[in-house]
């Protein structure tokens, strides 16, 4: 904290700037709705206000750090970049939470995501577009809260979780043609499942050849690795439906060959224990009788022998 | 004179025919003898009782009586091994020309061969992981593509018969390789290595055959889906490994590396073995102290710094063999981290705790390992009698077998069709074949998580499965059915180990135990998560079947990689076995018993004082004189009747009536060889060049010595004498005639020695002591009993 300095020509005070640029993010949460779409067009756009003038009635004990020398201030741009992340970042947790249930985040957020991804890894790359310090430095690494990285590996361990990155092409700009069609194909059949809704013997009926097909796919994308949670959620549900709703499980319906086998193959040790203890000759044991010395006259033996 | 002991015949195999007991060829009835089975021998000791009976006049002499098999027998086949090293002339002379150099360099060898043993070990081991993995892979993809094939459109029992033939095949070869080919392949091979280790030679027990045998019908029978798990096996294969590498040679395959021959006998074979056995269990578990530990227990009367040091060094190697080959087979080279062909799995911190007063609720459980151990003893008891009864035919062996293969599939699979147990399940690895038959989709079959899976991954599942994935009704069927099913399948003429079964149902019924304890409790408790209650179930049951104790102890805390668990695992150990062994003793020391091997405990049987060597030696003892006629050495060791090992070598006083005072001690290992190479005076005289006889000619017979028939001695060579002054041992261990049985146990037993000579107060030979004389003697129900001798 003690290394985050006045901004060097906006006339802000000492950390009371960065400070402000959190509230700021904080602020976007609650207020701005239309993230995605503001987060492109708005980088050229001058401080905020808020930015300008930090010092709010509320926060008068900022004004305690006056001011940093200038070497250790943070420069202009990467403050342009701190705001740009933080309205990012309210973009990205903003199109999460609103594509919470049914889950759809992969789907809707892979945009707002990745424009997060860029902005973040403008920072931390190092590179400076102007002036010698670098952002990575002022913004990253100077106190132990680390809060961009903080905030950033959250939304990363989100994403990594929700395997959203299989469901997207390698350049993570647009949905892969198997979710893509994943997608269509679990339309038809909750359109079937509509159709039908009010008998579901037909239903369970006609509708499977579908719910199948979405079955198949669903476990080839399984077995592929293509799958993310918006597919595994959406197939979670469809099968709930089927199975619970509907009802459409398999009947158990082969109890008596099923019994039938088993007591068969049950009753074969019987046989096989009863017919070897009846006709199986038992094996007898051979007794054999050592040499004890049974009193002193077993001398006698040895001097036998060797007379 | 006695025509019982002519049926023993001279054939094939080598160590079969020369049983160590001294004696047999006088047939006498003691009067007690003619009562039951076992007679008992009370106060009234049996030294004098029975002059009134001349042995010639008995009628029931002549009439060899035959008894059924039962647990108190002995049996003639099995010899002891000559721990106790002889030190002769050639002894003395080899220590005198080796140079200070060479010793260190039997040292290092030591340490060679102790790092070869590690290696192949874990090779094997994870050789066997491999193929198990593979060919249950393969058998489970068959039976789930065909059981979801038919879940629809019907036809179930078809799943079901291929799923019994399946298995049946796979144990059918298994079984027909043991039974036909090595029938010691058999079983779990840990009662035979403790009975090595204890210092009895069992017939073919370390032959390379046996290993081939034993890997190959260990992955049919895991594979095969018998309630069996691979780990046991593993020690033997250890053992065999271990006794073929010392060796520098194999026999079997005529290919002598012409290294390591110093080791070639049975004192350096034994220590080497032990090395073996403990990087077979550290392989097995991935427990290198444990497998240490485990040799200890089980060999530990010849133990010393240095060799514990150098199988801990063996046990090292082993585990990290196979871990380092199965990273590459996992695709993940170099990653060292899951030592083990079991793999219990990470406990999480989070789930490691517990608190003071579940010691009780721990204690408890093993109290109920232990009953339920000592049951599954009692039944494995009862079935393996009638198997040696009635089950001795190769083929039937095999049929039994393939019928408990073929039970098995189907038992799990009524099990899995009737349950009504579905559950979702969090994350389908490659690893697992889940079931979903008539559950909804995307649920599974929650009895066949634990029946449709090899036993290892069913334990881990078990142990780690999030709570609620089992129900207490699937549990509860799930141990009775695995329960019998283990005991029916211990003992079987295939190669499979007891290990994982019974850790397999103590985990099903602990896991039961602690989902009973959050049912009954509300609320204020918390009891962590029921795969602790598994792992206490687990150590329980196997502490009740096995009974080991700190090596069972170590082996599960390294298991797990977890210390936390120390305590609770020792005193649910502790309980198990106090309990069982109120009931029976452990599995392996029923198996050992009911194979009639003399088996020599720690102690002697408690109430044995008044018994002295007297009583307890077999008299009277073939002796040889210092310089004895070639014809008398060789017609007493092809008597067929007296398969003697060891003969006491007297100087006869000369023209006295006396018997001979002892002056060494001679094996027929070693008659044989200097019958072989001829070295007799008469030679020696005529032909000065003759090689001198070396330690080494000893060693290259060993460990098959040949036969006493295939040694061709002239007529004229008959007459020659033979001087055994050089050869025998001039220092034998002796005791008094009054020395009391404990006393003559303690002498034994930690020697290791064969042969114990009894004299008397003027070094006279009296009697011999051997393994069978000492071991015939133990404590039953109603006091000292003593076993009988016989043929098997």
């Amino acid at each position: 904290m003690s290394a985050v300095t006045g901004a060097g020509g906006g006339g802000a005070r000492g950390s009371a700037v960065w400070w402000t640029a959190l509230a700021l993010i904080g602020g976007f949460v609650l207020s701005v709705r239309a993230a995605e779409e503001s987060d492109s067009g708005d980088a050229a756009r001058p401080l905020s206000p808020l930015l300008a003038e930090p010092s709010g009635p509320g926060l008068p004990s900022l004004h305690l750090a006056a001011k940093f020398p200038d070497d250790l201030e943070v420069s202009e741009s990467c403050v342009e970049m701190l705001r740009l992340f933080g309205e990012r970042y309210v973009a990205a947790v903003n199109c999460l939470v609103s594509s919470a249930r049914p889950v759809r985040v992969c789907q809707n957020c892979y945009q707002a995501y990745s424009s997060f991804n860029d902005i973040y890894t403008n920072i931390s790359s190092g590179q400076t577009q102007s002036g010698n310090v670098s952002c990575q430095d002022s913004l990253m690494r100077s106190d132990r809260l680390m809060l961009l990285f903080n905030l950033y590996s959250s939304l990363t361990d989100i994403w990594t979780s929700a395997l959203c990155t299989q469901c997207l092409t390698p350049d993570q700009k647009s949905l892969t043609n198997s979710t893509l069609d994943f997608i269509s194909y679990l339309n038809k059949s909750l359109s079937c499942f509509e159709k039908y809704q009010e008998n579901h013997t037909e239903l369970c009926m006609d509708c499977k050849a579908t719910y199948k097909g979405l079955n198949e796919m669903y476990s080839t994308m399984l077995k592929n690795k293509g799958y993310c949670i918006d597919i595994e959620d959406a197939m979670n549900v469809t099968r709930r439906l089927w199975s619970k709703k509907f009802g459409c499980t398999v009947p158990r319906e082969e109890t008596v060959p099923v019994i039938a086998v088993s007591s068969f193959m049950l009753f074969l040790p019987v046989i096989f224990y009863l017919s070897n203890f009846l006709h199986s000759e038992q094996k007898k044991r051979k007794l054999i009788h050592p040499k004890r010395a049974k009193s002193n006259h077993s001398l006698m033996n040895i001097q036998d022998k060797f007379s | 004179m006695a025509n019982i002991t002519k049926k023993v015949s001279w054939s094939g195999r080598g160590e079969e025919r020369t049983p160590l007991l001294n004696g047999s060829e006088e047939v006498r009835y003691s009067r007690q003898s003619s009562g039951g089975s076992v007679f008992h021998i009370g106060r009234l000791s049996t030294v004098d009782l029975d002059e009134d009976i001349t042995p010639e006049e008995d009628p029931v002499r002549s009439k060899p009586k035959e008894i059924p098999h039962n647990e108190k027998l002995l049996s003639l086949k099995y010899e002891s091994l000559d721990y106790d090293n002889s030190e002769n002339q050639l002894f003395l002379e080899e220590e005198r020309r080796m140079s200070h150099m060479s010793f260190r360099c039997l040292e290092i060898s030591r340490w060679v061969i102790c790092g070869l043993i590690g290696f192949l070990t874990g090779l094997i081991a994870c050789f066997i992981d491999i193929a198990v993995e593979y060919l249950a892979g393969v058998k489970y993809d068959l039976v789930k593509e065909n059981i979801e094939k038919f879940t629809e459109v019907g036809g179930l029992s078809i799943s079901l018969i291929l799923w019994a033939v399946l298995n049946s095949a796979f144990v059918m070869v298994g079984a027909l390789a043991v039974a036909f080919f090595e029938p010691v392949a058999a079983g779990s091979g840990i009662p035979q290595i403790k009975c090595y280790l204890n210092g009895v030679k069992v017939p073919r027990v370390v032959r390379l055959k046996t290993l081939l045998v034993k890997v190959f019908g260990v992955i049919c029978s895991v594979a095969g889906g018998l309630a069996v798990g691979k780990e046991g096996p593993m020690i033997h294969s250890g053992a065999v490994v271990a006794a073929g590498v010392s060796q520098g040679r194999s026999t079997s395959l005529k290919r002598d590396f012409k290294i390591f021959e110093y080791f070639r006998r049975d004192t350096e074979k034994r220590d080497f073995v032990s090395a073996g056995a403990a990087a077979g269990v550290s392989a097995a578990f991935g427990a290198p102290v444990g497998g240490v530990l485990f040799s200890l227990e089980e060999g530990a009367s010849f133990w010393n710094q240095m060799l514990t040091w150098r199988i801990f060094f063996a046990s090292m190697v082993s585990t990290f063999t196979l871990n380092f080959f199965l990273s590459i087979y996992h695709k993940k080279p170099g990653e060292l981290s899951s030592p083990g062909l079991i793999n219990f799995g990470r406990f999480d911190m989070d789930n490691v705790q517990y608190s003071l007063y579940e010691i009780p609720l721990f204690i408890i459980m093993g109290a109920i390992g232990g009953v339920l151990g000592a049951l599954f003893n009692v039944l494995n008891y009862w079935l393996t009698i009638f198997r040696i009864r009635y089950m001795h035919r190769p083929c039937l062996q095999v049929m039994e077998a393939m019928l408990v293969a073929a039970v098995t599939a189907t038992v799990s699979f009524a099990m899995i069709y009737f349950s009504n147990d579905c559950q979702p399940l969090e994350t389908v690895t490659s690893e697992d074949y889940p079931l979903q038959l008539f559950c909804a989709d995307g649920e599974y079959n929650a009895m066949a998580t634990a029946f449709f899976n090899t036993p290892e991954r069913s334990v881990r599942s078990l142990f780690h499965n999030p709570p609620g994935t089992y129900n207490p009704l699937t549990l509860g069927l799930f141990t009775l059915t695995y329960f019998f099913l283990a005991c029916w399948t211990y003992g079987l003429t295939v190669s499979a180990g007891v290990f994982i079964p019974s850790l397999l149902i103590g985990a099903a019924w602990g896991r039961l135990f602690g989902l009973l304890l959050s049912l009954m409790t509300t609320g204020k408790l918390v009891w962590a998560d029921p795969g602790k209650y598994a792992l206490m179930g687990a150590a329980a049951q196997l502490g009740g079947i096995v009974r080991m104790t700190l090596s069972l102890t170590v082996i599960l805390v390294e298991a797990t990689g977890n210390v936390t668990y120390g305590l609770p695992i020792m005193l649910v150990l502790l309980t198990a076995k106090i309990v069982g062994d109120y009931f029976i003793e452990g599995l392996y020391d029923v198996h050992i018993k009911l194979q009639s091997v003399p088996f020599l405990h720690w102690e002697a049987p408690a109430t044995s004082h008044w018994l002295t060597a007297r009583e307890v030696m077999s008299s009277p003892v073939t002796c040889f004189n210092r310089v004895e006629k070639v014809g008398t050495i060789v017609d007493v060791l092809s008597n067929t009747s007296t398969n003697h090992n060891g003969f006491p070598v007297i100087i006869q006083a000369a023209a006295s009536e006396e018997p001979g005072k002892l002056c060494g001690l001679i094996l027929r290992s070693q008659l044989i060889v200097l019958l072989k190479h001829k070295v007799f005076v008469e030679r020696a005289r005529s032909r000065l060049s003759q090689r001198k006889l070396q330690l080494k000619d000893f060693r290259d017979a060993y460990p098959r010595f040949p036969p006493i028939q295939s040694i061709h001695v002239s007529q004229d060579e008959r007459e020659c004498m033979m001087d055994l002054t050089e050869f025998m041992n001039p220092t034998p261990y002796t005791v008094p005639q009054e020395t009391s049985l404990p006393r003559v146990f303690k002498l034994f037993r930690p020697l290791g020695l064969r042969h114990l000579v009894v004299v008397d107060d003027e070094n006279r030979v009296v009697g011999l002591v051997t393994r069978k004389d000492l071991a015939r003697y133990h404590l039953g129900k109603h006091g000292l009993e003593e076993l009988h001798l016989a043929h098997t």
